[in-house]
């Protein structure tokens, strides 16, 4: 419980954070800086129980559908690395607030650096493998925003710190998927503990790879090193914490996690101790090689975490004590040695050892912490690096293979240990030894100082007092090596040839120091060919040149062109499979019948008439036609509700479309005879294959038994006789409610058309009609449709409103019901004199919204019985007469104004203007009966697009 | 085998209509391409059983068609209206209903 106690506290901490920072500005780090103490040591309070081998856990069901759980777990392990979180970060917090400048806003770093902290600590307790990840990816998550945040210059490398460790994160959550779905479970510590690995070995192996792909990019091993030095961009702070002492180590985490599985293995031990040797190696010349006091400090932790690496690849359990021993270590002195270096720049502006000389007369006190903190790094004794590294040594010579390679590690380990000595010595003279030159310097103010001074110290008082972490080291062993060893924790274990390494390091490393200006001068020289940075924005820039590539044919205007690819994939998989064959059964009896033909006829003919003619007024009768042909077609099969809807459906869109060609040319734009003819290939190809994949897939078996069920229990379950309907409405109204919903977005979509767009000028505005056209007097021709429409409409919505009742026993229904009121809305609105006045305060948007409303109001009833959308139907005595009735008719209300609100949003989009058209092009009489024409004639063609549409339109009209 | 070519000839027409130019030739072949789609759903429904499937009005639930695919055409046709009034409303705006530069 204390976990997720901790853990929430954490979150609930950043989410308090910019408050903090309203009120108390800079200073918003104390807060912060005692709230992380306390839940420091709230995660301490269980230690004794988790030393004892007796990890503290908590769970709770998250995803119980796929056995996922919000599952923590404290043991060794994760207690080292969450009080390593929680500790340093509370230093930080308190360094933030002298380090930060007054102005400034902070209340967005505060919140970060916090949060980052939660996903920290959830990552290293996380016990479930898909938390982890999520833990892993908020991580970097954060270190990109942290990052990002210090300006512009931070852009570049907060996005490669991203893509780098995002990189890794998918290869982590490969190694999840896999190990999720071979061992049936997320529960780390039981896959760690029950898991057979050694029953698949190239899985085992192709596991391995993703986790070590994945620690490698998080520590910054070589190559994906070279984001860590570049993340530099950061303030210090952020430096300090996330990419110094606690992030970094995330994969040096995840490695120790997986370190029982895999210790033995071969792959596992060459992998990590090259990578891990070859980084510490490379990271510490690098180092050596650096003027800037902070890269300098960011390729040492490339080199240190390289030894971190190593030594969990080296894999046994001294090496493994040795690794947290270390681990701590180096968080103590390498956060101290940020945090004095972001001091030296805040107080002496520069972090360049060529600008620095002679600091230690004007500010002693940070020279001495600085001193303590290079002890450690250099391995010094009584400092706890001393000790640490005395481990490392000792881990190198005792490692389990053939004793001269032992000895070979040893001296290469050595050989970085010096190149770190070196650049430790070299960052202590370069900036406080040497003649003072800044003589008015003084030292930091004290709080500015402390938190480095808290770090600097343990460093050294662990050092002599190192015996206590003992419990510690040892619980750290059982954890990841599932046996115990003795990690012999003493500050002065005897002479032995660890300690003769040692002091073989200090003497090579201070010849070293003192040779320094020429072993610069060669080093600046040496340059690599080519930069981590520069081949990852080389990679970069070719993945995005390669999308650019895929993209391209999609990147145009025309239509047609979008559509070819579709149309000639899908033929393409046609041919395909029909080279390939699919067994068939044979057709079932009695699928034909002699009318069909004349079906077939009649749209045959419709459609090839569609296809060539060239009138638009032609094209929408035809399609009419081919409308009411399917109709006829949905008839016969034994559908009437979807005749009815196609019938309906018909006559709306013939309104809809006759509203818009009165803005339109009256012949369709010309072809070449090329695309008219590859068209016609294509379609007659297209036409071909979907008969032959028609023919090959339907009418081949029997009824299927969701028909049975629905025809049986349609009447019992619901109350109902319709069976369509009842599907509709009750069966499967998930499905309707989503099919309304897109209905509801068209009516939305089409009404901010109305708002936003504007419209073609209708044919009269333009004063293009021909002499004697019907649209001239438009308001005269429309009087027998208005006279009837008068005493026609109330009984069509009536008619309507009866459809919507009976929908559940007969045809009807929502859909149907509203198409017959909006065919009878599209009759007044076509023929009433202004169209736009009187419809403009049609809401269709509030009709459809207030549908979707009561369609979901409708579901949330079914709640009550313990599902969503679940009818509830039932028969009431009614004056004697028995009424049925059911909730199901209430979501088909909703259906019912949703489709009202599309019909009338796609009315008023279409006929909005034509009046005003009337009003403008007839001098202003518009009330009156007669509308007189101006006397102008046609303008002249003027050449262009304008002559160009207009011929097409006297070409139609005369 | 009706039901298939009556599928392939609206495929056809509606293939040949959304390659021409123009946005309400485009609209029309989408018409087209969703009739096809919904001849083809209710021949999966298999067409050897023809009657309505109204519980109360048939002699015998084995003649009864498919209602499954009957509820999923229903909402398909409706969707398709939605579909070509928005593409007819995008054709009635701007500089009319030309999908191409003419030069």
């Amino acid at each position: 419980m204390v976990l997720v106690l901790v853990l929430g506290a954490l979150v609930v901490s950043a989410a308090a954070a910019p408050l903090f920072e309203r009120f108390l500005g800079r200073n918003a780090g104390w807060p912060l800086a005692v709230i992380f103490l306390v839940l420091g040591s709230a995660i301490a309070w269980p230690a004794p129980r988790v030393l004892a081998n007796q990890p503290v856990a908590f769970t709770w069901p998250w995803l119980p559908s796929i056995d996922v759980a919000f599952a923590l777990r404290l043991d060794g392990l994760s207690l080292l690395f969450a009080l390593l979180i929680l500790g340093v970060g509370a230093l930080i917090m308190a360094y933030c607030t002298r380090y930060f400048g007054h102005g400034a806003r902070h209340g967005t770093v505060y919140l970060l650096l916090t949060l980052f902290a939660a996903s920290m600590l959830g990552l290293v307790l996380a016990d479930d493998l898909v938390l982890l990840f999520v833990f892993w990816e908020l991580t970097s998550v954060c270190s990109f925003f942290l990052i990002g945040n210090a300006g512009l210059a931070a852009a570049q490398p907060a996005k490669r710190a991203l893509l780098v460790t995002a990189m890794g994160g998918l290869g982590l959550l490969g190694a999840v998927l896999l190990l999720a779905v071979a061992a049936g479970t997320t529960r780390l510590s039981v896959i760690l503990r029950e898991f057979d690995w050694a029953a698949d070995p190239a899985f085992t192996t192709v596991v391995l790879l993703l986790l070590v792909f994945a620690a490698f990019t998080k520590s910054a091993q070589i190559p994906f090193h070279f984001w860590l030095p570049d993340a530099m961009a950061a303030s210090t702070p952020v430096s300090a914490y996330l990419h110094a002492a606690t992030m970094v180590k995330a994969g040096i985490y995840l490695l120790m996690r997986f370190s029982p599985e895999f210790a033995e293995g071969a792959l596992w031990t060459a992998l990590l101790v090259g990578t891990g040797l070859a980084t510490a190696v490379v990271g510490a010349l690098l180092a050596l090689k650096q003027h800037d006091l902070k890269a300098l400090l960011a390729y040492s932790t490339v080199s240190q975490l390289g030894f971190l690496t190593a030594l969990v690849g080296i894999g046994t359990p001294e090496a493994l004590g040795a690794a947290a021993l270390h681990t701590l270590a180096h968080a103590l002195f390498k956060a101290t040695l940020f945090m004095l270096v972001g001091i030296i720049d805040r107080e002496a502006g520069s972090r360049d050892v060529r600008r620095l000389d002679g600091l230690w007369r004007v500010m002693p006190v940070t020279a001495t912490l600085t001193g303590l903190a290079a002890m450690s790094l250099a391995g010094i004794p009584p400092a706890l690096g001393f000790v640490s590294k005395e481990k490392i040594y000792a881990a190198f010579v005792d490692f389990p293979g053939p004793e001269w390679l032992g000895w070979l590690l040893g001296a290469v380990a050595v050989f970085a240990a010096v190149l770190t000595f070196a650049y430790g010595f070299r960052l202590l003279h370069g900036a406080f030894g040497g003649t003072t030159v800044q003589r008015r310097l003084v030292e930091p103010s004290w709080p500015f100082r402390t938190p480095a001074a808290v770090a600097a110290v343990l460093g050294i008082v662990l050092g002599i007092a190192v015996s206590t972490l003992s419990l510690l080291v040892e619980q750290i062993i059982l954890d990841t090596r599932f046996m115990s060893g003795d990690p012999h924790l003493e500050l002065w274990p005897g002479f032995s040839a660890e300690l003769a390494m040692s002091a073989l390091t200090v003497v090579l490393g201070l010849l070293l120091f003192r040779a320094r200006a020429p072993v610069d001068r060669w080093l600046q020289r040496r340059r690599l060919p080519f930069s981590g940075v520069s081949v990852f924005e080389r990679c970069y820039s070719a993945v995005i040149r390669f999308g650019g590539w895929v993209g391209a044919p999609t990147r145009s205007l025309a239509p047609s062109v979008q559509m070819l690819p579709i149309v000639l994939v899908l033929l393409a998989l046609a041919a395909v499979g029909l080279w390939w064959g699919v067994p068939l059964a044979p057709r079932a009896p009695g699928t034909t019948r002699i009318e069909d033909w004349l079906i077939v006829a009649v749209l045959a003919a419709a459609v090839a008439a569609i296809a060539a003619t060239r009138f638009r007024i032609a094209a929408v009768c035809l399609l009419g036609v081919i409308g009411f042909v399917v109709a006829m077609w949905f008839l016969m099969l034994g559908a009437p509700d979807l005749a009815l809807t196609q019938l309906l459906i018909e006559f709306l869109t013939v309104a809809v479309a006759v509203l818009a060609l009165s803005r339109l040319p009256a012949l369709f734009q010309p072809g070449g005879r090329l695309r008219t003819g590859a068209s016609a290939a294509i379609a007659l190809l297209a036409g071909a294959g979907a008969t032959v994949v028609a023919f090959a897939f339907t009418g081949r078996r029997g009824p299927s038994a969701v028909r049975d069920y629905y025809l049986s229990e349609s009447e019992e379950a619901t109350g109902g006789t319709n069976v369509v309907n009842t599907i509709l409405v009750d069966f499967r109204a998930l499905d309707t409610l989503g099919e309304i919903t897109v209905l509801a977005a068209v009516a939305i979509g089409v009404a901010a058309f109305v708002e936003s767009t504007p419209l073609l000028r209708s044919a009269l505005q333009r004063e293009l009609l021909p002499r004697g056209s019907p649209i001239e007097n438009a308001a005269d021709n429309a009087v027998v449709i208005r006279v009837f429409g008068r005493l026609l409409v109330p009984v069509i919505i009536a008619f309507s409103l009866y459809l919507l009742l009976r929908g559940h026993n007969a045809p009807g229904g929502g859909f149907i019901a509203a198409l017959v009121g909006g065919a009878g809305l599209a009759m007044v609105y076509i023929a009433s004199l202004a169209p736009d006045r009187r419809s403009a305060a049609w809401p269709s948007v509030g009709l459809a919204g207030a549908g979707l409303a009561i369609a979901v109001a409708a579901g949330l009833i079914g709640l009550a019985d313990g599902s969503f959308l679940r009818p509830f139907h039932g028969e009431l005595e009614l004056l004697g007469a028995t009424v049925k009735g059911t909730t199901s008719l209430i979501f088909d209300v909703g259906v019912y104004l949703i489709v009202i609100g599309v019909i009338v949003s796609a009315l008023r989009r279409m006929g909005s203007g034509l009046s005003g058209a009337l009003a403008h092009g007839g001098e202003g009489v518009l009330d009156g009966l007669v509308i007189r024409r101006s006397k102008a004639r046609p303008r002249a063609p003027e050449g262009g697009k304008a002559g160009h549409a207009e011929r097409y339109r006297n070409g139609g009209g005369e | 085998m009706t039901a298939a070519i009556l599928a392939g000839v609206l495929v056809a027409g509606g293939v040949y209509l959304v390659l021409q130019r123009g946005l309400i030739r485009m609209a029309f072949g989408v018409i087209l391409l969703g009739h096809a789609a919904n001849v083809v759903l209710l021949a999966a429904g298999g067409l050897y059983r023809r009657e309505a499937a109204l519980i109360d009005q048939i002699a015998a639930v084995q003649a009864a068609a498919d209602p499954l695919p009957q509820a999923f055409v229903l909402t398909a046709i409706v969707i398709t209206f939605g579909v070509t009034v928005y593409l007819v409303a995008l054709a009635g705006s701007g500089s009319g209903d030309d999908t191409e530069e003419t030069t």
